[in-house]
């Protein structure tokens, strides 16, 4: 079940999307800012795993087999935690 | 008396492939492609199911929620509410099968409005190639709805979906396990549900389209192959194309000759020569070059490239004002600029969409490509084909574009930000093997398309253009002092005085005159016009390539070429900019919702042709082009 925030331990560390390193699994565990329901709709869900595929202006990810291509602005309102 | 088809709507997440399964339902050739926001208005079809009894489906433009959204989603949401048109009897979700996490949940939306439900599960065999085991059994039980394994463009299950849309229709799901309404438990449910029925490898595995965006998605070599793309593309319309003109040709010729062997002298006589046969035949021969254009932009649509590009782009068009998703209707209006212009409807911003409508006709359409394969050669000394002349039509390409842009941009800035700004986000969908029969059909269509407006439309304004050129006819043998007299040649004295600063003769202004009608019509109007003073009796049919060498041997009074370097330059910048198309300005009122718009940009865009063919032809005189 994934509508929920999945809350992180103490000891981990959130980061946006954005920010997250190219190649690696991230867990989302936090979507929030003024286009979360936009993203949600497009499969952005807590507990979900993504993919950052490449980065730059628009970055590339994938998330349930889906490969999105997403503005920086939009990914920094995606938190996410190592996999 | 018999009761009215029932009403059969096909809805789903766009690129889930509706419109494929449209086709294969009713067998049909609507537009399709690997790309979201493909279809943007309502289709209807008609079919029969296996046990004869017939039923009208609609297509229905892709939504993520029937909440909101842009125009094309909103036509959706609407319909299947019952709100534009009467609530369908059924509808048919077509879900993709790799990605039910996020489809499951229009589908919850759709059980919510208690029509009767049967669910196309769509692209079964991608799903499983990439490692999903699924559970369609298991899925109806969740949902309480028939769902159908399907693969819509094999034309696999087809039977099995539409036995499943027997009479009676199958009821309406009773009773619902997630809260009615709430979005976060319908979101929680289709997850559940997800989880359940498609099973997916944990890890993420490294696939085909993986490695292909690795090359077309780099910041560096994603433009070489873009670059690249292109290239390849005007090089084979260039290049390829030469073998079918000339059997179109030589098929001209031998029509021309055999009524010329059968026919006494005459007007009648005249009229089919060099009218009909010269004229439309002038622009028919340019069939196989719009065959190709189409067959490419159609490679493009399905394999999943379109996306890729406007992934590219998206920078270049931030500095234009626009996004990414503007780039794909300006890509389509390559090939026509109605279908680029109708899928602006994808575009969230309304400020970008109006923008992208009103640069939209500056992207050369297929109606342009006659005018510039005539006149790029005669920058070239008359020879076609090469590497140089593809350069050249890249760059025609590129001007139309990169001024559309600049125009965007000044435009956007007047226009002032979005109540609601919209940020870039495109689903990169996976390459595909392009649908050879759809792609074909099109280009068949679309061939057909283009000689039914030979037929009907140039044909018309060839005849026009022939009696105005004939009458009133002066008693003489000097086809040039005949041309002066009639009709059409006072009209050239008239216009002179105004086309003269851009370049151009009084022949030359009028066959742009009745280009505005058509564009490819101006290539059969030089052929008449040209071909009336120039023959000497000679009964030559107006091939390009006697076309070009007539408008080299043309001179001003001063001995100088009227088709010098800067006069071929001049008219091809003409064209590149000017609005000759009375349906896309049609589209453009009933799309931006206003005749201002409409008329605003026919006047902007012809004045604006004008002056630009204006500034270049006076421009190149001064360093010497002109002799």
């Amino acid at each position: 079940m994934a509508q929920n925030t999945v809350y992180p331990s103490s000891a981990e560390r959130l980061q946006s999307l954005a920010e997250a390193q190219v190649g690696i699994d991230f867990q989302i565990r936090k979507i929030e800012g003024p286009a979360c329901e936009q993203l949600r709709r497009l499969g952005f869900c807590e507990s979900l795993y993504v993919r950052k595929l490449a980065t730059g202006r628009n970055l590339i990810c994938s998330v349930c087999g889906t490969r999105l291509a997403l503005s920086r602005i939009l990914a920094d309102q995606v938190k996410v935690a190592a996999a | 008396m018999e009761s009215p088809a029932e009403t059969v709507a096909l809805a789903g997440n766009p690129n889930a492939g509706k419109t494929t399964l449209f086709n294969a339902l009713c067998g049909t050739a609507e537009k399709v492609g690997n790309y979201s926001g493909v279809t943007v208005s309502i289709k209807r079809g008609t079919f029969y199911t296996p046990h004869g009894r017939q039923l009208e489906i609609i297509d229905l433009p892709g939504c993520l929620s029937l909440e909101g959204g842009s125009p094309d989603q909103v036509i959706a949401g609407e319909a299947l509410r019952g709100i534009s048109r009467k609530a369908p009897d059924l509808v048919v979700c077509v879900i993709d099968a790799s990605n039910l996490e996020r489809h499951l949940q229009l589908v919850l939306e759709v059980l919510e409005l208690e029509i009767p439900t049967v669910i196309a599960l769509n692209m079964v065999d991608v799903a499983e190639k990439s490692g999903i085991r699924l559970d369609p059994i298991k899925l109806s039980e969740e949902l309480n709805v028939p769902v159908v394994p399907i693969q819509a463009n094999r034309g696999k299950g087809i039977v099995e979906l539409k036995m499943a849309m027997r009479h009676p229709l199958p009821p309406a799901s009773p009773g619902f396990r997630w809260q009615v309404g709430n979005e976060e438990s319908r979101r929680a449910f289709a997850f559940a549900t997800a989880d359940l029925v498609a099973r997916r490898p944990s890890r993420h595995t490294t696939n085909l389209s993986d490695r292909l965006d690795s090359l077309f998605l780099h910041p560096v070599w994603g433009w070489f192959a873009f670059v690249g793309i292109m290239f390849t593309l005007f090089w084979c319309i260039f290049s390829f194309a030469e073998i079918p003109m000339g059997w179109i040709e030589s098929g001209q010729d031998w029509l021309a000759s055999t009524i010329e062997n059968h026919m006494p002298p005459g007007d009648l006589r005249g009229l089919i020569t060099k009218g009909v046969v010269g004229g439309v035949g002038a622009v028919v021969t340019f069939l196989p070059q719009i065959l190709m254009l189409f067959f490419f932009i159609g490679l493009m649509e399905s394999s999943g490239y379109m996306a890729r590009a406007a992934f590219l782009m998206d920078g270049v068009m931030a500095k234009a004002g626009l996004s990414g998703k503007s780039f794909l209707p300006l890509l389509s209006s390559y090939a026509c600029a109605i279908p680029g212009i109708m899928a602006t409807r994808m575009i969230d911003s309304p400020k970008e969409r109006l923008v992208t409508i009103f640069v939209a006709p500056w992207m050369s359409c297929s109606a342009r490509l006659p005018v510039y394969l005539l006149l790029v050669p005669m920058l070239m000394g008359g020879r076609e084909g090469g590497t140089a002349q593809a350069l050249v039509f890249m760059s025609i390409y590129a001007v139309g574009t990169g001024t559309a842009f600049i125009v965007a941009r000044f435009l956007r800035g007047r226009l002032g930000p979005d109540k609601i700004r919209n940020h870039f986000l495109l689903e990169l969908p996976p390459y595909r093997m392009p649908q050879w029969s759809y792609i074909f059909r099109h280009v068949f269509d679309r061939g057909w398309a283009f000689l039914r407006k030979a037929g009907t439309i140039i044909l018309s304004i060839m005849i026009l253009l022939w009696a105005a050129t004939t009458y009133p006819r002066l008693d003489t043998d000097d086809p040039g002092a005949a041309m002066d007299y009639s009709l059409a040649g006072r009209a050239g004295h008239f216009i002179e005085p105004v086309t003269k600063p851009l370049g151009f003769d009084g022949k030359t202004g009028t066959a742009i005159l009745t280009s505005f009608a058509a564009r490819e019509v101006f290539v059969g109007s030089m052929a008449q016009l040209f071909h009336v003073e120039a023959a000497q009796g000679e009964e030559e049919q107006a091939t390009r390539g006697h076309i070009r060498e007539r408008l080299a041997m043309e001179k001003w009074p001063d001995g100088r070429p009227k088709f010098s370097t800067a006069a071929v330059v001049s008219l091809l910048i003409f064209y590149i900019y000017a609005l000759q198309c009375l349906p896309t300005s049609i589209i453009v009122a009933k799309e931006s919702g206003s005749w201002k718009w409409s008329v605003g940009q026919f006047f902007f865009m012809t004045s604006f042709a004008a002056l630009a063919s204006f500034l270049v032809y006076q421009g190149l005189s001064l360093i010497g082009f002109a002799s």
